[in-house]
Formats: structure tokens, sequence, C-alpha cells
């Protein structure tokens, strides 16, 4: 029964912690913000949208190495993950 | 409307025709091999196979009534050279002919060649000096003595006024502008940024985390702010 409690607070722990990274993101708070999202990957490590989030926050303070890395995961995961082969096309273009 | 013509269709010739086609200026665009004409063909004004190291080919299509043109072929450098002489002996006024080497680059000069660029070497330079100072994303020349170069804002500037840093006083050198990434969420609830250029900033302008300056002053005075930290 509690196994069925658990991957639900999970989840809902993940959302959590996504809308707190954007809201950091938002305010300017990129060092939170990167805090919030790579808790959030450590609970669920295969959700490219994640890795996306991370990688505007880390382009947005002209950490390009890790923005790339962040976007290339994401492409992997999903291939048609346009907005994230966008940025990646631009950082390695410069 | 401006004209141009970019000769040779490599990978830097076409890019130039894109890039001034989708500008709306005129682009006659040649080359000698067909498929890369028919590539061609619905994006310039004028795509034409022809070899254009040959005097009446380059007449025939008018490139003497060209104000630019651009001498891109690609390995061929004994083409290259008799091309930018045809060009300037059939009156055309600017030419920019592509090098591969520095001696290349010298014969061009001396057959007439407006200005010569050598991409493959500035690109070189370019990807060298980030490697070396990544905080530096961009360089520019301006001339033998001044520069542009755009540099990622020490942490130590991080919400401080212009006038409160020490670029001016301590290196000589002016920002002339910010560029700033503005973070905001898209219609689809994803995160994004805009980017905002501060063109000429005020004296009272703060610096936030993130922001790029652009910096005009001589490239030696430049060149020490390579040790920021």
């Amino acid at each position: 029964m509690s196994g069925e409690e658990q991957p639900e607070n999970g989840v809902k722990k993940v959302t959590e912690l996504i809308e707190m990274g954007k809201f950091y993101f938002l305010n300017q708070c990129y060092e939170q913000a990167i805090e919030k999202y790579t808790e959030a990957l450590d609970l669920t490590p295969n959700d490219p949208d994640i890795y996306y989030n991370l990688g505007i926050v880390y382009e947005s303070i002209n950490r390009l190495d890790e923005a790339r890395q962040m976007f290339e995961k994401a492409v992997d995961m999903k291939g048609d993950f346009e907005a994230a082969r966008e940025h990646l096309d631009r950082i390695v273009g410069i | 409307m401006r004209q141009f013509a970019v000769i040779g269709l490599g990978r830097f010739g076409m890019s130039i025709a894109e890039t001034l086609a989708s500008r709306g200026a005129q682009v006659i665009a040649i080359d000698r091999d067909e498929e890369k004409i028919a590539d061609m063909a619905d994006v310039v004004t004028q795509a034409v196979q022809l070899d254009a190291t040959e005097e009446r080919a380059l007449r025939s299509v008018g490139i003497q009534d060209v104000d630019v043109a651009v001498v891109s072929v690609g390995e061929d450098i004994q083409a290259s050279i008799l091309i930018t002489l045809q060009l300037k002996e059939l009156g055309v006024k600017h030419v920019i002919a592509k090098a591969l080497n520095a001696m290349h680059g010298k014969i061009l000069r001396k057959v007439g060649a407006d200005r010569v660029v050598f991409p493959e070497r500035d690109m070189g330079i370019r990807v060298a000096q980030r490697l070396v100072t990544p905080r530096i994303l961009d360089y520019i020349e301006l001339s033998p003595t001044h520069s542009l170069l755009e540099l990622v804002a020490p942490h130590a500037y991080e919400g401080r006024r212009l006038r409160e840093i020490d670029l001016r006083p301590k290196y000589n050198v002016s920002v002339v502008a910010i560029k700033r990434k503005v973070p905001r969420i898209t219609s689809k609830g994803d995160t994004e940024f805009a980017e905002e250029v501060v063109v000429a900033p005020s004296s009272e302008e703060q610096l936030v985390k993130g922001d790029l300056l652009v910096l005009l002053g001589k490239s030696e005075d430049l060149e020490r702010l390579r040790d920021l930290e």
C-alpha cells in the first residue's frame, strides 16, 4: 500500500521542485534554480524537460559548456525536442 | 538596390549568397557545378552555371554592373586569381576575395582585390581565443589598433553600476553595449530568456549576473582584460 503512495509523492515532489526551479529562474536566482532542477533530476533522471530547463539557466549565466551538455541530453532523450535543438545549435555555432 | 555577385558556391560562398538574399539584396550566384546552381536557383535572384575564368562568360551575365563581387572559389587558387583579375578589368567597383593562405592573399591584392578575407584563419583565431579565455565570446578587429570585444561580466561587477566599476579608469576601455538575458515563461509554460541589448548604456546602468559586455578600446588595453577574474 505504501508502495502505491510513494511514486505519487515522488511525482508531486518533482513537480514542486521544477516549479521552484522556474520561480528562482524568473527571479534571476540562478544558483538556487540550478539546485532545484538538479534535485529534481536526482528523482527523475530521464526527464528531457528538466535538462532543457537547466540548460536555459546555464545559458543565461553564460556557462555554455554545461548548457550544451544539458541540451544534448534533452535532444538525446527526445529527438524532436525543437527548442532544445535550437539552443544547442546556437551554442555550438558560436 | 545594391547588386552582388558571388562566384564559387562552396560553404562559404553559399552562406554569403543566402544571407545577402535573405536581407533582400539582388544576388547573382555563379558556379561551374550544375548541381550547386540548381540548389541556389530558388534562393537568389539569378543562379548561373558558367566558367568564371572566361571573360566573355562573365560579361554575358552583366557582372560589370554589380556593386560588389565576392570570389569564393574553393581549392583552385589559379582560378580565384584569374577571376579576381577579370572582375577588376571588367570594372567591378568592389571585389572581395577569399584567400587560402598568406601568399594567395598577397597575389589577390596585387591583381586588384579590394579586400581579401581569410575565413579559415579568422575562425581558427576566434576559436583559439575562446579556448584560451572562455570569458571572451567574440573579438573583432576594427582597425590595426582598435578592437571590439565581447566579455562575460566578471562576478565582481554584478549588482554594480557602470560608474562604479574600473573598466574605464583602469583598463581605458568603453562599454558600448550590454547584452542581457531576461528570464521569461513561454505561453506553453516553458522557461526561456529574451535577449535584450542596452546600447550605449548610461553610467547609472546596473549590471546583473549573466550580462555580456561589448567593449571598445585599443587592442593592447583589451588584451589586459584577459586576466580579469
